[in-house]
């Protein structure tokens, strides 16, 4: 095969298969279509998806220029891929003692969103659901010093997405009572959010890739756990 | 007497050629090297953060945490240093071997001026805060179109090339360099336009960016990588390669798989079940060629341990194919369910990462650059104790990498796994390993430090002038082999 054409035909033959089948079919078809269904128990109507934009975009940018996503995933398999799903801090609610179990995530979770972060490694805990666990004042407070929520932690701090500024009048609500100021003049100062960090925090609250959908047994109670025993 | 005239003029005209390939293919091995020594540093510095946050945490070096020094140290592993010094290798070997002279260097003078550029915009791009978090396409927005650019000029320049030819075999490096340029420009074209530019699924997109990936790994780095040892090995050795015909099945197996790759990374993950499936097969199935090609260089290699020993650039190239086939083979394992649960969402899907970029690639790439510079500056390497002192640092740091990477990622999916045990438990089971992992980086750093200032001074040319290399003597005849 010394010319360029046979070739050619041959690469793109082969590259243009794959190319079609995990690219182009998969942009064109995964499109979300709301199904409706009915409460077995309320009968009340619902969708999922819901239809509406999930998240808070201009938050998801400040996640994604501040590289959460290298270290939190935003992904929860199922079961036969491990027992994360869980976790008490992977879900809603539950406890260590009485675990309860979050559902895996789906692709209509991901609605709306410019890009899925599903994520690399999991160096912190999956986020699909922590709009469920904190506060944001709490969010706001472990983005500043995230050691003094979890002194084991190895997030870094993310304090340069915060400003200090004097008191004028009343202080802040948003100010971060956390902070061990080094300044003599403690009260004189509040440390508050800036546009990004409340944008941050307004998207982490969003996520709750939770929402019901039709066939799913819903509210799996701890009697569930027998789900696990064969570990 | 009449066999000598042939033989000088091989050599005259190997010599015109290599003088006129000389200036942009240093160019490019040089601004590769710079930026390879610049993603050590970051990947020492992005290796460190993972395990102490309080490492270098002033609030004016925010901008290196740990979310952000990592895609910018991927970035300048990737495209600074990879793609560029497998575009310099790649431009010599074709020029050997179509026994063309480069005609308009200019062009692709500009074209790396450009790719520089584009980098470093891109790295500093998301250092300060305009990354995209897409794993390999953290780059800001605006800068593929100029990487983009910059590589189709070298495209050209390279097809331009192989069409002005003076030798009628195509040798089966020449397939897969032309290889991975006609396939970095539709990969690197789609992932951008459909991630970045069409509205679609988000998952889509996700599904897009880990094909993306695999498809760089086996479609671009392997070809250009393989290619390099196509030529290396048997030049270096004096035998040509064992079977053109395993070469051909080797090439066709890489394309025919290679596109479905990258996706075995999300399963269990919210895409429909078949894509990550298929792509899993694909990637257990990459094992035919890979064999193929293992077969092929170890006979070629046969009884030949002497010169494999005694030359740089031959023990460099097959430490980067037996990492090349630990790579694929561990890739093909974690492509099994039962094994992939435990090293997809930890730190192994970075080591495996690491694995092709530094463990194969990079370490190939060294062997040609080993054999490649002394052929255009005249001179021999300043220091073979550094070349030897950077094999041997490069070896110890990519296997503690291996390690740490693949038990700290089985034992750190292992404790999440465990949903009865505090976060706490989790969080800490993959330290000790990522401490591990720095010290691998700091050693990198060392040797890539030493391979920089060998390159310095062999074009600064204190090096020691010798115009023929004492690990290659002339082998009449076998010119053609490679």
């Amino acid at each position: 095969m010394n010319s360029l054409r046979p070739f050619i035909l041959g690469i793109t033959a082969t590259f243009f298969v794959p190319w079609l089948c995990l690219i182009v079919i998969p942009h064109n078809k995964m499109k979300a279509q709301p199904v409706e269904w009915a409460s077995p128990e309320t009968g009340k109507l619902s969708a999922y998806p819901a239809g509406k934009p999930n998240i808070f975009r201009q938050g998801q940018i400040v996640y994604a220029q501040e590289g959460c996503a290298y270290c939190h995933t935003q992904m929860i398999r199922p079961t036969y891929l491990g027992y994360e799903s869980w976790r008490p801090d992977f879900g809603k609610e539950g406890t260590v003692d009485l675990p309860i179990r979050t559902r895996e995530t789906r692709s209509g979770d991901y609605d709306g969103e410019q890009f899925a972060y599903l994520g690399v490694q999991r160096v912190g805990p999956d986020l699909s659901n922590v709009g469920y666990r904190h506060t944001e004042q709490w969010h706001h407070e472990h983005l500043y010093d995230p050691q003094s929520k979890r002194d084991f932690s190895v997030m870094p701090s993310f304090r340069h997405l915060y400003i200090k500024r004097k008191v004028k009048g009343q202080r802040s609500e948003l100010a971060l009572s956390n902070i061990k100021s080094t300044d003599t003049v403690v009260d004189e100062y509040e440390i508050v959010p800036t546009e990004k960090a409340k944008a941050l925090v307004g998207y982490l609250m969003t996520l709750k890739k939770d929402d019901p959908f039709s066939g799913q047994v819903a509210g799996e109670p701890e009697d569930k756990k027998s789900d696990v025993k064969s570990k | 007497m009449a066999q000598d005239k042939v033989a000088q003029e091989d050599i005259q005209r190997r010599t015109e050629i290599d003088s006129s390939v000389k200036f942009p293919v240093l160019f490019f091995i040089t601004s590769a090297a710079v930026w390879l020594t610049l993603a050590a540093l970051l990947g020492f510095v992005q290796q460190m953060k993972l395990h102490s946050p309080g490492f270098l945490d002033f609030s004016f070096l925010h901008f290196l945490n740990y979310g952000r020094s990592n895609p910018a140290f991927m970035g300048a592993l990737v495209y600074g240093w990879a793609i560029q010094a497998g575009v310099g290798v790649g431009i010599w070997i074709m020029a050997r071997l179509c026994r063309a002279e480069v005609k308009n260097p200019v062009t692709l003078i500009v074209a790396g001026h450009f790719w520089n550029l584009g980098v470093l915009i891109g790295v500093l791009g998301i250092l300060f805060g305009h990354g995209t978090s897409i794993e390999w396409l953290a780059f800001p927005k605006a800068v593929w179109p100029i990487l983009c650019g910059a590589f189709s000029l070298i495209v050209i320049w390279l097809v331009t090339m192989f069409h002005r030819r003076q030798d009628k075999e195509v040798y089966i490096s020449v397939w897969y360099i032309l290889g991975a340029c006609f396939w970095f420009p539709w990969i690197f074209i789609t992932a951008n336009l459909f991630i970045h530019i069409f509205p679609g699924s988000a998952v889509a997109k996700a599904a897009t960016n880990a094909w993306f990936m695999g498809s760089m790994i086996y479609l671009v780095l392997a070809p250009i990588g393989l290619a390099s040892a196509y030529y290396i090995i048997p030049k270096v050795i004096g035998r040509p390669v064992h079977s053109a015909q395993l070469g051909y099945y080797g090439f066709w197996g890489l394309a025919v798989f290679g596109g479905w790759t990258g996706i075995q990374k999300f399963m269990g993950g919210p895409l429909p079940a078949w894509m990550p499936a298929i792509s899993g097969a694909a990637v257990i199935l990459m094992l035919i060629p890979v064999l193929i090609v293992t077969v092929n260089q170890i006979m070629t290699i046969k009884g030949k341990s002497i010169e494999v020993n005694s030359s740089p650039a031959v023990r460099f190239t097959v430490a980067g194919i037996s990492f090349f086939i630990i790579y694929c083979v561990f890739s093909a394992l974690n492509s099994f369910l039962a094994v992939g649960k435990f090293t997809q969402l930890s730190f192994t899907s970075l080591g495996t990462q690491l694995l092709a970029v530094y463990g194969f690639f990079s370490m190939t790439i060294f062997g040609a650059i080993y054999f490649i510079v002394p052929r255009l500056t005249g001179t021999e390497w300043p220091s073979l104790k550094r070349i030897n002192s950077h094999f041997m640092l490069s070896i110890y740091a990519m296997g503690t990498l291996l390690v740490v990477h693949l038990f700290g990622g089985v034992w750190q999916s292992a404790a999440y796994g465990k949903f009865d045990a505090p976060l706490e438990n989790a969080i800490s089971a993959g330290k000790p390993y990522a401490i591990g992992g720095s010290v691998a980086w700091a050693v990198i750093v060392f040797a890539t430090l030493g391979f920089l200032m060998n390159l310095v001074s062999i074009l600064s040319r204190s090096g020691r002038s010798e115009i023929v290399s004492k690990f290659v003597k002339y082998i009449g005849g076998q010119e053609n082999s490679g």
